[in-house]
């Protein structure tokens, strides 16, 4: 990936060069800015509203450095002045998928990106004695094993949601390289299971550290 | 009010015109209403601010509110009803007297205006040999001064005497030269300057001032106006017109009588008294600074044809020609290092893909611009410096962050196309400060025009994203950095944001602006001859806003 602006002082450059996830696992490239919204975000005395402010600014760049891996193919067109531009173009074909609740914070932006794009959903819940994760409700387009999936889920602190989420997923026929998952923080343990578990799923993240924001949800949707 | 003036192509805000329409031709040239917070300034307006102004009937009865005239006022000559608008339309182009010129060369300089000084006794024809040179000029950025806005205010005593006809406005002494030297120095400066409004009712300078840029050329007239050796020492070019006494006389007792109800007796008894012993003392031997001298005024074409040979001479001197000269002056030089192109993704080429092709509908164009502005903004953010802070989170740990140094940021926009980058704006800064320049090209000339400003009062203070859609040859986004540079923002705090930029743009402003930081999404390397940048996305702002010819 591009780096830019790469601030080598910060703690997610260490953790990125002390922990490798395999090539798949890619960090958002991080500048002052992204830090100064994770520095929000992570702040216990910001006020709600301007938390879902700087989320909503931090998801939209996560939203399209995640659309970054999507392929594209080569296309020319013709400029306004009769002159050709040697541009690109996506391939049709893909979809998000929000892991109920916190990640359907991340459907704005993916919308905000792409207009018409379809999006599925999947209620996982772990179970209050067990912590084992079960999954409660699933709906997905009917053609999602032909689709390139982005899976959103802001927050990952264990990694068994997002594991369970997409093993549902796989079982509806999505190819694993098939798969983006777009997330916000994450912690070197969900980020060790996740890649170990689903090596050719591509995992997209703003910054690895071993305390994740877990107010996340709540602060973003008020119920805490 | 404003609203009886005719104004020809251009915002009715962008000038604080007199409302009457019928005012002296200097006050309305170079009016830029800068003001942070005058959005009515010609509203509550009630005095005409000049002495040469005619109350003519129809328009006194139009506005209600006719005022007599109650003193004398022998030194300037309407040559005849010359219009305030801001566009002056001759035979063959025209020519904007409001609005601010591309008052620097090449390298982003300001360079020095032509002052021609227009000296000439009473009613002699100062202003129509003014208007005429300004018509013959060609030029499209003039100002013209004069003398009669810089009276000094009167006390009591003095404004009984004025009443009474027995206040001597012909002498030197009533004028404030050191205000007048002052102001002129500026306008050639090309720094902004407030002209007073003399109201000439109460013989006092009203709140309001008249705001003036300097321009191509600065015409200053008035009848003392070779009488003061610095001022002489300012002038390019000295002009005396000497009209026969008897004309002049003449003149004035047709205008005092016919146009301003004003009893034969009194003219007379003023004329004697001030007038004339003020031409034979001052006026007339001040003739010999005089460079030229035209007989017989505004008539004589021949000299106002040699007058205006001999400036253009000067103006193509000091290179008055802009915009070409800019296209050319670099090639093949290293991109600059206070340019930051946004980091190319797919999905970045993907969006230029879009916008480029000029058969993508406008839902889509603004869709795509709106996408790939966002991340252009949000790049140039990260641009600004921060400072590391720790902070507390609610998981009871302690986080090394980091927050921008400065809340204070203003994005400045330039019409109209950079008007489409301000919702972006908003969108990533709460509460951000919005400041708006409009700037055109002119059609005829290819030079960009000042028309309009609109700036936080205290700016300076502000780190300053300028917001621009496309930068081809630079000139709009330099007269822009100029005018903040006005404002006293340091050169270094201004970071120039635009969506695609051509090559040449980036050198310009690169090279006249050195501390100014560029911010872009691509640099495209051609320029076509009609400024369009190659392969380029068009004019931005008409497939944005849906205003395209066809």
């Amino acid at each position: 990936m591009t780096k830019v602006n790469f601030d080598k002082s910060a703690i997610i450059s260490k953790q990125c060069k002390t922990f490798d996830f395999g090539h798949n696992f890619k960090l958002l490239p991080t500048n002052d800015l992204i830090k100064e919204l994770q520095t929000v975000i992570r702040d216990k005395n910001t006020y709600r509203s301007d938390f879902v402010f700087n989320a909503d600014r931090l998801i939209r760049l996560i939203v399209e450095e995640g659309l970054n891996q999507l392929p594209y193919e080569p296309h020319q067109v013709i400029t306004p002045t009769d002159e050709v531009y040697y541009g690109l173009k996506f391939i049709k074909g893909n979809c998000g998928v929000s892991i109920v609740r916190s990640g359907e914070a991340m459907e704005q932006g993916l919308r905000d990106c792409c207009r018409s794009i379809r999006i599925g959903k999947i209620l996982v819940q772990s179970d209050e004695d067990t912590h084992e994760a079960r999954v409660l409700y699933a709906k997905f387009p009917v053609d999602i094993s032909e689709r390139r999936v982005l899976l959103m889920y802001p927050i990952m602190s264990t990694g068994n949601t997002v594991v369970k989420a997409v093993k549902v997923l796989k079982d509806h026929g999505v190819k694993e390289h098939n798969i983006i998952l777009l997330n916000l923080f994450c912690t070197p343990s969900a980020a060790t299971l996740v890649t170990k578990a689903f090596p050719s799923m591509i995992v997209l993240t703003s910054e690895v550290h071993p305390v994740a924001p877990n107010h996340f949800g709540q602060k973003y949707f008020g119920t805490d | 009010m404003s609203s009886s003036l005719d104004f020809a192509d251009v915002p009715s805000s962008a000038s604080s015109d007199r409302s009457d329409g019928n005012d002296d031709l200097c006050y309305d040239f170079g009016s830029i209403d800068i003001d942070a917070d005058s959005g009515e300034t010609s509203a509550d307006y009630t005095s005409p601010p000049s002495p040469a102004r005619i109350a003519s009937p129809r328009l006194a009865t139009l506005k209600g509110q006719k005022r007599e005239r109650t003193l004398s006022l022998s030194k300037s000559s309407t040559g005849g009803g010359i219009k305030s608008e801001t566009v002056l339309r001759t035979r063959h182009r025209t020519i904007y007297t409001a609005g601010r010129p591309p008052w620097y060369d090449a390298q982003g300089q300001s360079f020095e205006p032509f002052v021609i000084g227009i000296c000439g006794g009473s009613a002699s024809g100062k202003t129509t040999v003014s208007r005429k040179i300004i018509e013959a000029l060609d030029v499209p950025w003039v100002t013209l001064i004069s003398m009669d806005s810089f009276y000094k205010v009167l006390n009591e005593e003095e404004h009984k005497l004025a009443f009474q006809n027995m206040y001597d406005f012909d002498h030197p002494d009533a004028f404030d030269f050191q205000l007048l030297i002052e102001t002129l120095q500026k306008l050639k400066e090309s720094k902004r300057v407030e002209v007073p409004v003399y109201n000439f009712v109460t013989h006092g300078r009203e709140k309001r001032t008249k705001t003036m840029y300097g321009a191509n050329v600065i015409i200053c007239e008035g009848i003392l106006l070779f009488t003061n050796s610095k001022l002489l020492e300012m002038m390019d070019m000295k002009v005396f017109i000497d009209t026969d006494s008897d004309i002049r006389l003449a003149r004035r007792l047709k205008r005092d009588i016919m146009e301003r109800g004003r009893d034969l007796e009194g003219v007379i008894m003023q004329y004697n008294r001030f007038v004339k012993p003020s031409f034979d003392y001052y006026i007339a031997p001040s003739v010999i600074h005089a460079d030229l001298i035209v007989p017989r005024g505004g008539e004589n074409q021949v000299a106002i044809n040699l007058i205006v040979q001999h400036v253009h001479t000067q103006l193509q001197l000091r290179g008055v020609k802009l915009r070409s000269k800019l296209v050319k002056s670099h090639v093949d030089q290293p991109l600059p290092q206070t340019l930051k192109v946004l980091p190319s993704t797919p999905q970045i080429i993907g969006m230029h893909t879009f916008i480029r092709n000029r058969d993508t509908s406008r839902d889509e164009f603004i869709f795509y611009s709106k996408r790939l502005i966002r991340l252009l903004i949000e790049y140039a953010l990260s641009l600004f410096s921060f400072k590391d802070v720790t902070i507390e989170t609610p998981q009871n740990i302690v986080y090394q962050g980091k927050r921008i140094e400065s809340r204070k940021i203003c994005g400045v926009s330039i019409l109209r196309a950079g008007e489409t980058m301000e919702q972006a704006l908003c969108d990533v800064l709460k509460d951000v400060r919005l400041g708006k320049i409009l700037i055109q090209t002119n059609m005829e000339t290819d030079e960009p025009e000042l028309y309009y400003l609109r700036l936080p009062k205290d700016i300076k203070d502000y780190r300053i994203m300028l917001m621009d859609a496309t930068v081809g040859t630079g000139a709009a986004a330099m007269m822009a950095i100029r005018v903040l540079l006005d404002h006293d923002v340091p050169e270094e705090n201004i970071l120039l944001c635009s969506l695609l930029m051509a090559e040449s743009g980036v050198h310009s402003i690169a090279y006249a602006f050195p501390k100014v930081k560029i911010v872009t999404t691509a640099v495209d390397v051609e320029i076509n001859e009609k400024f369009y940048i190659i392969p380029g996305i068009g004019n931005f702002g008409d497939r944005y806003f849906g205003t395209e010819l066809e």
